[in-house]
């Protein structure tokens, strides 16, 4: 048997052995015998006598044997490649190679150029073995994997962290500041300019970590060149001469000129580049071309997010406009009566859905007070609101009696249903409230199918009004009910969505709040000034609730303030009635 | 003359005017309120001193009116509604102008505590910070959709019950997934912000300390991170997944040992419903911070309020032996109520 027939044979140092036909990829340099060199291994031969000599050659392993004395007496030629100084026939210790001195076992050392791995295995004749191993490469692929990793960490945590869309001034910000201290001393992230001006935003690492973020604007003619060259798309070459430009920009100030490295790549966008990143680094940390990549990897991770920033900024000032016109108006101010008011969209993140409330002020003193529910939620539901709203801001000004502007208004919503060829129908308590000589108010209420009212009065007793009446929007002559209410000062009147009494929650989540303990909830509240009663109302739905789900919520109460309004803030001097 | 000869001479510090204002308080009148507030600004007190040395320790006698059963449900809430016009005139009577970026202040989901944050709003806006006020109960979606539309330099979070801390945790996380920094306060944090100290959170004990706070936004982002160990077990999803079936549980044993339940009327029963509640509640999230002191002062605050309002202290000891005896899989829960029953 030949050396080269030692197969499958482990090194025991946890190294793959030299099976022929299986060559990890890394291995390339690693010389590499054929499998063809590979006699086949003849079952029917005897026991082999060994040459150990000659085995011992091809082992990546150099072995240096030594007497008791100390004394070479072997070297296998990969250990007279690693360590010529070694010759056979004098002392070791006298050869001169630094790492060989001590018994050591599994020691590293540095030894021409290359890195040595060595191990001393004492034999059993006395003497000792030296294996020599040439470690370079394995050292070389780790530090290259280690790096990898922390690239890889690096990107990992800036996707996270630029993965959520952001609004585009702190999507630039994060962008600066997570490229410090990872890509660069100082990062610079210029946005395209709009109308001339470039905003930028700077990060500088600080000695305990967080880097600090400043933030400037130049004029899109000031811009540094390369800058310019970044925004077309292009990444600028010549490394010196962006430092004088960085410099000139007046963005390095913590670091010294002269031994500073700087990069500019651009930030893709979606059709130019979004931005600009300059990374720069002193003490001489050139960024080799490992780096610039990881620059630009981070590069593609900014650009996604900034474009994606910018593109939800976009859609977001156009959603914004048009829910601010469906937001339900807060009640206008009116002589006599206090409003108070609670919204609760059933989607949190929307801020509109199907609920509705309002009022206008009538030319003669009073109000119109409304408020209703369509079908459906959401959007859809919402955009509905909006339409009937408006409806009613252009039907009061012909119609003031309760029950005829309902009618009216269900004309009006039956003939756009029917036109858009939506199947849209809402429920509503539309009402006028004018002021008494005595501070009281007379509410004349008309009901189109919705929850009846409840009224406070003085005593902290709830009476539930008797309305009644059909949805609106769904027959062309719908039966209207119609009422008169009348309120002492201090009582108070209270309009509700069904979110409030079909609100699902108590011991299992399932039981409905209902009518009882809405009356409940605000029996003895007599006291309390409008608003608190709405949004008391409001607190013990959404305790209910208790983070349910739940269908959109709306409160509007009226309160009769009395005759004086704000003039009763002179009566306080005048010790009031306790009880 | 109409002129009042009883009127009080005008208050000169806010110590003064004190008792004036809680009768006010007391009385409802917004009014007369706002004019003892804004009387005190006229007379050279700067407003950030009435909102702090005025409205702020009324507010906290009107809590303790209510935990004494001293002021009934619906006067604490027109209290605390007066309050807040007397901070809102306070506000607009100093009208600072904004020269600082955006802070927004938001009570989390489900907390209804709206003063005080807003209170630090008014301070923040003193201090010249822009400051948005989203009110009480901020669901965290709409927070999240706020941030992205709006820059801010920081958010402010308030949470005034402890067994909110699980939600507080979540929406700081949503937050700082924003990139926004986060600063919390009130008494949901513990007295010495020693939760938000537990969860990763940069904590302040009142209004002058938050603008600082916030002044400083690498001392806000230089916050050490969470224990996640806490939620290596899963006592605390274990407790939320069962909570419905505790109460029922918890009530039938309530029935059976105190026959004066039997005629509880349906309001008394929704109230002994969420009373059990909150015990599950405080107790989930003493075991999501990992501190049994969460739930042992939470034990003692509510046996003061109940006694207060005459429910016996026994009905909370037997509900603790109930949940001890329903959780014996749950050791680290079951540890807690046995610190609690000792209190008992």
């Amino acid at each position: 048997m030949t050396a080269a027939g030692v197969r499958d044979w482990d090194p025991g140092d946890g190294r793959i052995s030299t099976s022929g036909t299986r060559v990890p990829a890394w291995s390339a340099d690693v010389p590499v015998r054929p499998a063809g060199a590979l006699p086949p291994l003849a079952p029917d031969r005897g026991p082999p006598v060994l040459d150990w000599s000659e085995v011992v050659e091809h082992l990546r392993e150099g072995l240096v044997v030594c007497d008791t004395a100390g004394v070479v007496r072997h070297l296998s030629p990969v250990a007279e490649r690693l360590l010529p100084e070694v010759t056979v026939g004098r002392v070791l210790a006298a050869s001169g190679v630094e790492g060989l001195r001590a018994p050591t076992h599994g020691d590293e050392f540095s030894h021409r150029g290359r890195r040595l791995r060595i191990r001393q295995v004492p034999l059993s004749t006395g003497g000792c073995c030296w294996y020599v191993e040439d470690v370079t490469d394995n050292i070389t692929r780790a530090d290259a994997l280690l790096a990898e990793r922390a690239r890889a960490a690096f990107l990992a945590r800036v996707g996270e962290k630029l993965g959520n869309p952001l609004h585009p001034d702190r999507a630039a910000a994060a962008v600066a500041r997570l490229a410090v201290p990872t890509l660069a001393d100082v990062a610079v992230l210029v946005l395209a300019p709009r109308s001339g001006r470039a905003r930028w935003w700077r990060a500088t690492r600080a000695d305990d970590g967080a880097p600090s973020v400043d933030v400037g604007v130049l004029s899109a003619a000031d811009l540094p060149a390369a800058v310019d060259e970044g925004l077309a798309g292009f990444e600028p070459q010549v490394p010196d001469w962006l430092v004088e430009q960085a410099v000139d920009a007046g963005w390095l100030t913590g670091v010294t000129a002269a031994d500073v490295s700087v990069r500019v790549v651009p930030l893709p966008g979606r059709d130019l580049p979004a931005g600009v990143l300059l990374v720069a680094r002193g003490a001489c940390r050139y960024y080799d071309e490992a780096d610039v990549e990881l620059v630009r990897a981070f590069a593609a991770r900014a650009g996604a997010a900034l474009t994606t920033a910018v593109l939800y900024r976009d859609q977001a000032e156009v959603a914004d406009t048009l829910q601010a016109s469906l937001v339900p108006v807060e009640p206008a101010e009116a002589a006599g009566v206090q409003w108070g008011t609670a919204y609760r969209p059933a989607q949190a993140g929307l801020r509109i859905g199907g609920d509705f409330y309002g009022s206008h002020r009538l030319p003669d003193g009073g109000s119109v007070f409304f408020l209703g529910d369509v079908s459906g939620k959401g959007v859809e539901a919402a955009v509905f609101t909006g339409q009937l709203r408006q409806c009613l801001q252009a039907l009061h000004r012909v119609e003031a009696h309760p029950g005829r502007l309902l009618r009216l208004l269900n004309d009006a919503l039956l003939e756009t249903t029917q036109a858009n060829g939506q199947g849209r129908f809402a429920t509503i308590v539309l009402g006028v409230a004018r002021p008494r000589g005595d501070g009281g108010l007379t509410l004349s209420m008309s009901g189109g199918g919705h929850l009846p009212p409840l009224v406070l009065r003085a005593s902290g007793e709830v009476e539930p009004v008797g309305l009644r009446g059909m949805l609106i929007g769904v027959v062309p002559d719908p039966r209207v009910g119609e009422v008169s209410v009348e309120l002492a000062p201090g009582e108070t009147c209270l309009l509700y969505s069904d979110g409030v009494t079909e609100a699902r929650g108590g011991r299992r989540g399932d039981e409905q709040f209902g009518a009882d303990r809405l009356v409940h909830t605000i029996t003895g509240c007599q006291r309390m000034p409008a608003p608190a009663l709405a949004e008391r109302v409001e607190q013990v739905t959404c305790d209910w609730l208790a983070h349910g789900d739940h269908d959109d919520i709306a409160v509007l109460a009226l309160r009769a303030t009395g005759p004086q309004g704000r003039s009763m803030r002179h009566l306080h001097a005048v010790p009031a009635l306790r009880h | 003359m109409t002129v009042p000869t009883t009127a009080p001479a005008p208050a000169l510090s806010p110590a003064d005017a004190y008792h004036g204002f809680l009768d006010a308080l007391a009385e409802a009148d917004e009014y007369a309120a706002v004019d003892v507030a804004l009387g005190l600004v006229d007379a050279g007190v700067p407003a950030e001193r009435v909102l702090l040395d005025l409205v702020a320790p009324a507010q906290a006698e009107v809590g303790e009116r209510w935990a004494r059963n001293a002021w009934s449900v619906a006067q604490e809430h027109a209290a605390t509604h007066i309050s807040e016009r007397v901070v809102a005139a306070v506000a607009a009577h100093a009208n600072p102008h904004p020269t600082r970026g955006r802070i927004v202040v938001a009570c989390m989901d489900g907390e209804w505590h709206a003063l005080p944050p807003r209170l630090v709003a008014e301070v923040l806006r003193l201090r010249g910070w822009q400051v948005t006020f989203l009110g009480a109960s901020v669901p965290a979606a709409h927070l999240v959709s706020y941030l992205h539309r709006h820059d801010a330099h920081a958010v402010a979070l308030a949470c005034a019950l402890p067994m909110r801390l699980p939600h507080a945790h979540r929406m700081v996380e949503a937050c700082r997934r924003s990139d926004v920094p986060v600063v919390v306060g009130g008494r949901g944090f513990g007295q010495d912000g020693r939760w938000a100290r537990r969860l990763g959170m940069a904590w302040a004990p009142d209004a002058p300390a938050a603008a600082d706070l916030v002044a400083d936004e690498r001392a806000l982002r230089r916050v050490a991170p969470a224990d996640v160990s806490l939620l290596a077990d899963d006592e605390y999803a274990g407790l939320t997944k069962r909570r419905g079936e505790l109460i029922e549980s918890a009530l039938c044993a309530l029935r059976e040992r105190f026959a004066g339940m039997r005629k509880y009327s349906p309001a008394q029963l929704d109230s002994t419903v969420s009373d059990l509640g909150y015990i599950v509640d405080f107790l989930a999230a003493a075991v999501y911070v990992d501190d049994p002191s969460l739930f042992t002062e939470f034990v003692e605050w509510l046996v003061g309020i109940l006694v207060s309002r005459g429910v016996p202290a026994a009905s909370v000891g037997l509900t603790l032996a109930h949940y001890a005896g329903e959780l014996r899989d749950f050791p680290r829960a079951a540890r807690f109520l046995g610190a609690a029953r000792a209190l008992v």
